[in-house]
């Protein structure tokens, strides 16, 4: 397998309604900002890979309607939709088309416009044998799991409220970001209306339209236009069973979340992800699988992650900062989320994050997250 | 066994920057904009932000005319002709209907836009194409 | 900034789907109020929803076994918000009860509606059953939803 690096990264400004543009406007803008950041022309990108979910814009082939907002026309150009994993398996698939030798550069480009279609009526078409009659969509789904995760674990309401302010006071330093809550108190989120129990308005993530797009490049063109190239050290992608009955205490055990960090940790020499990680962007669409996610990739003993909010270890200035961009709690164009979450831990790696950078940022970790039928990660450092 | 189900599902586009100015024009000029790249000269209808054949987005809007070519048609029974059609000075050809469904079609023939008398800034702002003249 | 235009479409879709044999089977059972699970000779699971493979081992399975319309409550949520029915298009109106049973017999967990849409009287471990609707024409809706025995 060839070294490969993203040498450079792009996004739109995130907001609830992006009507100023239309799909393929709004992708060309993520990519036009991907190119500058990586100093190459459109002539330098051998294939694009676009990650989307469809159902949620009711639009078919959008690989083939924004293509050419991605500079695809006359070149390789697939898709890649597995829910909230589309992202980071659009990158993987990217870094395997680099990795493998085939293309030199590749450009990876997730967007999601939830404004134009239905994105609960996207979510409400399961199983029309089994699950149609009563599935709630993301947050039913995630309201079930989070009543067994809290008894299992011990985890409070205010814990996860904790983690909802982390995550908005982190988006204010981020001006991509969707939502901008600079202010915001635990006590505002334990206040929010309650959606689904124990899952109040904050503890959610939004829904917003917004594109994010990464360069992969290959070792010699990584050094000719990089300086300091986000090294891809070792990704993995994991799947499992469909229905949400099949996989026991799925938030507690997140086994498939559990296995691709295992597999990326032992790939990369990581022993101790807590001390050897210096920033985490990890797929959390609601507070409290921030608090799952941490058991899963390790960061603490199972049981300890609602200690590891309270003592601040994964603030911007604790041991190991998680989602300093603000996460998807703060920003969720689904499509569109797996590629920010790759594209901030590149960023930190490069130097380039602006106001929410971590110092010294060396080795970093970006996930993804499906409806636990997948999983996603990916290390990434300033040496190959 | 089998589970016939059918349901509404409402979608909200946005035209976009390009798309805009298109249906905008329509609506309250009645014109048909499309898009002149600087890079390689292909002019593209409707307007767009970036080149179809290229993918730069050095664009300036032109105005095409009313009148093109017949491209090519189907006739999908109870719904009428549709037809690709090549606008004097476009690259590219716009799909839309014909008003007339006349018996003798052919590839060539003239055909000019004709305008709805009430606009809202949609595609049908454009009724369709009416044939001018013989086939070629 | 000019004007931007946006282009409302209401499309009405259609589905028709085909439940494959193990489906089929378990869904004219439900018309019995019968509940069956398949279960796997390897690993030993009995899977509900019954389906010819399982995931786990990859082997087909074809072995039933009977499960009783009653069961444990593992995992539950009052849900606030109207959501979107799949089945219709339609909103469901808030508040009701949700959970995951798992019901006597089965491996899987069952994701049903509860009768009872009250946070405080709902907790993990209580035993639910059942409750059946009269008229019943082999679908998951043949169950209205589980109810608390006490
Ligand atoms: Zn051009
Ligand atoms: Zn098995």
């Amino acid at each position: 397998m060839n070294r490969a690096a993203i040498i450079g990264t792009g996004q739109t400004r995130h907001a609830r309604r992006r009507d100023d543009l239309s799909q393929p406007e709004l992708v060309r803008e993520a990519c036009t900002a991907a190119l500058a950041d990586a100093g190459i022309g459109q002539k330098d990108i051998d294939a694009v890979v676009i990650a989307n979910m469809e159902l949620f814009e009711g639009r078919a082939l959008p690989e083939l309607w924004v293509g050419e907002g991605a500079f695809a026309t006359g070149k390789p150009c697939m898709k890649i939709a597995t829910g909230g994993t589309s992202g980071t398996s659009g990158c993987i698939a990217g870094f395997h088309q680099v990795a493998s030798g085939l293309f030199d550069i590749v450009l990876v480009v997730g967007f999601e416009k939830h404004s134009e279609g239905h994105t609960q009526t996207g979510m409400a078409l399961t199983d029309p044998f089994w699950d149609r009659t009563v599935a709630s969509g993301a947050l039913g789904n995630f309201a079930l799991s989070i009543s067994q995760y809290m008894v299992d674990r011990g985890v409070t309401e205010e814990q996860a409220a904790k983690v909802a302010v982390k995550a908005r006071r982190n988006a204010a330093r981020n001006p991509y970001a969707h939502l901008q809550m600079p202010d915001i108190t635990e006590q505002e989120v334990l206040d929010s209306k309650m959606l689904a129990h124990p899952v109040r308005m904050l503890d959610m993530c939004p829904q917003s339209d917004g594109a994010c797009a990464i360069v992969i490049a290959a070792e010699s063109k990584a050094k000719k236009y990089c300086d300091q190239p986000a090294w891809i050290r070792a990704t993995a992608t994991r799947h499992q069973q469909p229905y949400i009955g099949d996989i026991d205490h799925r938030l507690t055990s997140m086994e498939t979340l559990r296995s691709a960090a295992r597999s990326v940790y032992a790939a990369a020499g990581i022993r101790d992800p807590l001390k050897e990680l210096d920033v985490a962007e990890i797929y959390e669409p609601v507070s409290y699988a921030e608090l799952a996610w941490y058991e899963a990739l390790g960061f603490c003993e199972d049981g300890e992650a609602g200690r590891l909010i309270e003592d601040g270890v994964t603030e911007m200035d604790g041991e190991l900062p998680v989602n300093p961009s603000g996460g998807v709690l703060s920003t969720n164009p689904v499509g569109a989320s797996g590629v920010i979450r790759v594209a901030e831990a590149a960023s930190q790696i490069m130097g380039r994050a602006g106001e929410h950078q971590v110092q010294g940022a060396k080795t970093a970790l970006a996930t993804g997250y499906g409806v636990y039928a997948w999983a996603d990660a990916m290390i990434l450092g300033t040496a190959p | 066994m089998i589970r016939e189900e059918k349901i509404q599902i409402p979608f909200v586009y946005a035209a976009g920057q390009a798309g805009s100015r298109f249906l905008v024009a329509l609506r309250d000029d009645g014109r048909i904009m499309g898009s002149a790249c600087a890079a390689c000269g292909h002019v593209s209808v409707p307007t767009r932000s970036f080149c179809p054949a290229c993918s730069e987005s050095d664009l300036s809007d032109v105005e095409l005319a009313g009148e093109g070519n017949l491209v090519s048609w189907t006739e999908i029974p109870g719904r009428g002709v549709f037809a690709l059609i090549n606008l004097d000075g476009a690259d590219g050809a716009l799909l839309h209907r014909l008003i007339d469904s006349p018996d003798k079609l052919a590839v060539g023939q003239r055909v000019r836009a004709q305008f709805a008398e009430t606009r809202k800034a949609h595609i049908s702002d454009l009724a369709g194409f009416v044939v001018t003249g013989a086939g070629p | 900034m000019s004007e931007t235009v946006t282009v409302t479409i209401e499309m009405e879709q259609a589905w028709r789907y085909a439940s494959g044999t193990a489906m089929e089977r378990f869904s004219e059972g439900l018309k019995e109020r019968r509940i069956e699970a398949v279960s796997c000779r390897l690993c030993g699971r009995a899977y509900l929803p019954p389906r010819p493979y399982c995931g786990k081992c990859n082997i087909r399975m074809s072995s039933w076994t009977p499960v009783k319309d009653e069961g444990e409550l593992v995992a539950w949520t009052v849900m606030q918000l109207p959501m979107l029915d799949g089945r219709t298009g339609e909103m469901r109106e808030a508040p009701y009860g949700m959970g995951l049973i798992l019901l006597d017999g089965a491996d899987t967990t069952l994701n049903h509606y509860l009768a009872e849409s009250d946070p405080a009287k709902l907790a993990i471990g209580q035993r639910v059953r059942a409750v059946w609707c009269n008229e019943r024409r082999g679908a998951m809706d043949d169950i209205l939803h589980f109810e608390v025995i006490r």
